[in-house]
């Protein structure tokens, strides 16, 4: 962790949906370069924390800053992208191409009204290579299978260069190789670009294995940093309940650190 | 084919050769695909955002605009035009403040501008000819001054979603994502809803405000059988939309039937045309 000042602030949050408590006094800083999984039951809140941390949902109480800023007065939006879980869920018959799709992840404040430039569309063919999608760039975005519509959207936060990237559970329903490769492409931003990184995960082994640090959610917020010798147990069961255990072998994770793209 | 048809069809040919000579032709040419343009390109984002029954609504309450502007001795076209934005920005409002989901709130925008308007009809004692060309399309009565305010209209809107293109798709795909991409999103979707307004006014000359939803949908809902990219499909529906209404004037000039009737038949049939071929290959 560096000293510098924390990119996301969490201080005291609560969150009521429904009249019943979702996340209870949540407490917790992300520094720059962080890769951070964040881990728990369903139903636990992982989607809840990350909406009303970016002001989606409405908080109870409790003090969010990104960058510095208290959320409710947030602009910096080109500096953070967001891939909801729901993103996948359009409409197949909206008549757009991967590449159009992309490309509007390069859209921000300071290009409003103007046509995007040569070099947007150059960062939009190097994310198309890196993610693994120029063969199906020109295809229509509802013509693709669920693995490719998941890394489209996390392509299109990633055109936006963000400095934080936060995702919402963008490998579920994809094959485990295909998951691999994908969490090390993640590992791969994190550690060339230094890009800041949360994501909510049900792959446990990539959390301890790839990430420097866990949130486990379950009403309560429990954050962790991963050394080599943490016991995931200790860190999962305050989420999961005594009866988890979670089994893991540390030497699995070796050849995880080894790959590169 | 019998050789009086024949004649009918060739007598008919050189008139409209001669048609083309004439000012109100040209007018109605010009203003039909300057409107046909407009509600096409407007037209894609409404079918998108799967709100296509905004248009009918809208277009009946600039009927109640169009009363007050000839009870006022004001321009109706212009009278239509406020009381529309109007009603756009009311349902908008509605469905923000969570008062009402669209489709009540376009009819009940819909239930005061109509009734407002029957009622000031009646207190003026009925103009009736005019209602009936805002009601069902007069584009060969398109006068100098009627080609100007279209004109002007039509370049605006299309202007203004060019300008705003990729945030208008952004915000038209997915809402949440793009104010969390710092797009201005309530901003754009009233400045869209004004466009959308002006649109359907300007278009009411040309085909009617029974007929004008026709012109915003059809146009659109052809193109998205094609299957394209946003572009390509935009692209085509200008082409659908235009194309109907040039054939729409000619062939009602041949027949001499209501052109708005002719406008709107030309869009089905290429619809049905396009999903046929579609269903077949």
């Amino acid at each position: 962790m560096s000293y510098t000042e924390p990119i996301i602030q969490v201080n005291d949050l609560s969150v009521e949906r429904n009249g019943t408590r979702v996340i209870e006094e949540a407490e917790f800083n992300v520094h720059s370069g962080d890769y951070v999984g964040v881990v728990g039951p369903n139903g636990g809140g992982k989607t809840t924390l990350l909406k009303s941390i970016l002001g989606i949902l409405p908080r109870q109480s409790g003090e969010i800053r990104i960058f510095g800023d208290p959320i409710d007065s947030f602009r910096q939006w080109n500096r953070l992208a967001f891939v909801s879980q729901d993103s996948i869920n359009f409409d197949v018959n909206f008549p757009m191409s991967v590449r159009e799709l992309i490309s509007l992840g390069r859209i921000s404040r300071k290009n409003i009204a103007r046509p995007l430039k040569k070099n947007d569309w150059e960062k939009v063919d190097e994310v198309l290579e890196f993610m693994g999608l120029n063969q199906v760039a020109e295809r229509r975005i509802g013509q693709l299978s669920g693995g490719q519509r998941q890394r489209v959207f996390v392509a299109k936060a990633m055109v936006r260069n963000p400095e934080v990237l936060i995702l919402d559970e963008p490998v579920s329903g994809i094959d485990a190789e295909a998951q691999e490769k994908f969490y090390m492409r993640l590992g791969n931003l994190n550690r060339t670009h230094g890009t800041t990184i949360l994501i909510v995960s049900h792959d446990l082994a990539s959390v301890f294995c790839r990430m420097s640090h866990v949130i486990s959610v379950n009403r309560r917020v429990y954050v962790s940093e991963i050394r080599p010798g943490t016991d995931p147990n200790d860190v999962l069961q305050k989420v999961y309940g005594d009866h988890f255990h979670f089994i893991f072998h540390e030497h699995t994770c070796e050849g995880i650190f080894d790959d590169e793209l | 084919m019998n050789i009086h048809a024949k004649e009918y069809l060739m007598t008919n040919f050189n008139n409209i050769i001669q048609l083309l000579g004439y000012r109100f032709f040209q007018y109605a040419l010009i203003g039909g695909s300057v409107a046909a343009l407009a509600c096409a390109l407007v037209g894609l984002f409404v079918v998108l955002r799967k709100e296509s029954m905004i248009g009918d609504g809208v277009a009946h309450i600039s009927f109640g605009g169009i009363a007050l502007g000839l009870f006022l001795d004001v321009d109706p076209i212009l009278s239509a035009l406020m009381v529309s934005i109007a009603s756009v920005l009311g349902i908008s409002y509605l469905k923000r403040r969570g008062l009402a989901e669209s489709s009540s709130a376009i009819a009940l925008m819909l239930a005061i501008g109509f009734s407002t308007g029957l009622i000031i009809i009646s207190l003026a004692g009925g103009f009736n000819i005019e209602i009936f060309s805002f009601l069902f399309g007069s584009i060969l009565t398109i006068s100098n001054h009627d080609l100007i305010i279209i004109s002007a209209l039509g370049a605006i809107t299309i202007l203004v979603v060019g300008v705003f293109y990729k945030e208008l798709l952004s915000i038209t795909f997915d809402e949440e994502a793009s104010r969390l991409m710092g797009i201005p999103v309530k901003e754009l979707s009233a400045l869209f809803n004004i466009l959308l307004a002006t649109t359907i006014v300007l278009s009411i000359k040309v085909v009617g405000m029974i007929l004008v939803t026709a012109l915003i949908v059809l146009p659109s809902l052809t193109a998205l059988q094609l299957n394209r990219d946003f572009r390509m499909t935009a692209i085509l529906s200008i082409v659908v939309g235009v194309v109907s209404v040039v054939l729409g004037v000619f062939i009602s000039a041949i027949f001499d039937v209501a052109t708005s009737g002719v406008i709107v038949f030309t869009l089905v049939t290429m619809f049905l045309a396009v999903s046929g071929v579609k269903m077949l290959a």
